[in-house]
């Protein structure tokens, strides 16, 4: 990629997360906003996030070796992990040093 | 700013500080790995993005060249909890000039919960308080990603897979989130749409019709989602 197209895609993910952040305060000054608005805010947030967990297996193909099985049980232990010790970190780094043993050693 | 209120502040920011340099770190390795970056772009992110979540996707949306359009939509949808956050800060970020302007910029998942709990010396010290949290956060999320960036140029070992800190880090969010009942159906009929769209149209062109379908979803189950949380967070 050449220089400006990673300095511009750079700059439109802070400019649109920078409006994100003062979007309350710009657009309503500091009063309730409509129904409507809260509505999609409480619910976009967990929804698109579970959209990105879902677009993260893009790369996966369940119809071939190895079958999704290192997804699916490096998945299954970040949450169990986190359900139990509730600790992000040692979730998301025991989960991708499992990840990459099972990349790299059992499904070589 | 007196020593007192910084000193508080560092010491409420701790866990942030081992959280971030981590997680900062993960992230440097992976720009290098991945998108062939270095501590130049990996600084500048860190500087004016400042957003983990984002940050790990941007490894990607950046390897990946998307056009400008779909790189601002993917933000919009990977940060649209920011929007919510402010909500609850408006009343303690209420006309404090250039501070208040940072720390709208800055306004972070772990820095907007440190500033809820508020735990500054005296009331009055507050704003003081939320800045020099903020400020530390950034300072030490800034670290994380250049040590990441130096360090994944030196460490010399097989990276294949290290991109599943991205897929794990999604995955906290979710679980998270789903602890609370209110956001569990909502995170269904996401992940359903997004799943529908990537059999229907494919891995390249699944996010636009899953983004629509997702919000047509909400808009029509808005009845049956519309559940006041049980306490404003």
């Amino acid at each position: 990629m050449s220089f400006s197209y990673l300095f511009g895609a750079v700059m439109v993910m802070a400019a649109v997360t920078l409006l994100l952040r003062a979007f309350p305060f710009l657009l309503f000054g500091g009063r309730k906003p409509p129904e409507i608005v809260l509505y999609f805010g409480r619910v976009v947030s967990p929804g698109a996030i579970a959209m990105l967990v879902v677009y993260c297996f893009n790369a996966v193909t369940p119809g071939a070796y190895p079958f999704a099985i290192p997804e699916l049980l490096a998945s299954a232990l970040v949450v169990g992990l986190h359900l139990k010790l509730r600790n992000p970190l040692l979730s998301i780094v025991t989960g991708t040093v499992f990840y990459m043993i099972l990349v790299q050693f059992v499904f070589a | 700013m007196t020593g007192t209120v910084f000193k508080a502040a560092f010491v409420a920011t701790l866990p942030v500080l081992a959280g971030y340099s981590a997680m900062g770190c993960a992230f440097g390795i992976l720009l290098d790995a991945n998108a062939g970056l270095g501590a130049g772009w990996s600084f500048l992110m860190s500087l004016t993005i400042l957003s983990g979540s984002l940050q790990f996707a941007a490894v990607e949306i950046l390897n990946a060249g998307f056009p400008f359009y779909k790189v601002a939509l993917l933000t919009f949808f990977i940060n649209i909890r920011y929007a919510m956050y402010g909500f609850a800060l408006i009343e303690r970020f209420r006309g404090k000039g250039w501070k208040k302007l940072y720390m709208i910029f800055a306004l972070t998942d772990e820095t907007y919960a440190l500033q809820v709990e508020n735990k500054a010396p005296d009331p009055k010290d507050s704003t003081d308080y939320c800045f020099a949290v903020a400020l530390l956060n950034q300072c030490y999320w800034i670290f994380g990603c250049l040590l990441g960036s130096v360090a994944g140029k030196w460490m010399d070992f097989n990276k294949k897979g290290i991109d599943f800190a991205m897929t794990a880090l999604f995955l906290v969010i979710l679980t998270d989130q789903c602890r609370e009942k209110q956001n569990r159906l909502p995170s269904l009929i996401g992940g359903a749409a997004t799943l529908l769209c990537r059999i229907v149209f494919g891995p390249d062109r699944m996010l636009i019709p899953a983004m629509l379908l997702m919000l047509t979803g909400f808009l029509l189950l808005r009845r049956r989602l519309d559940i006041e949380p049980e306490e404003v967070r």
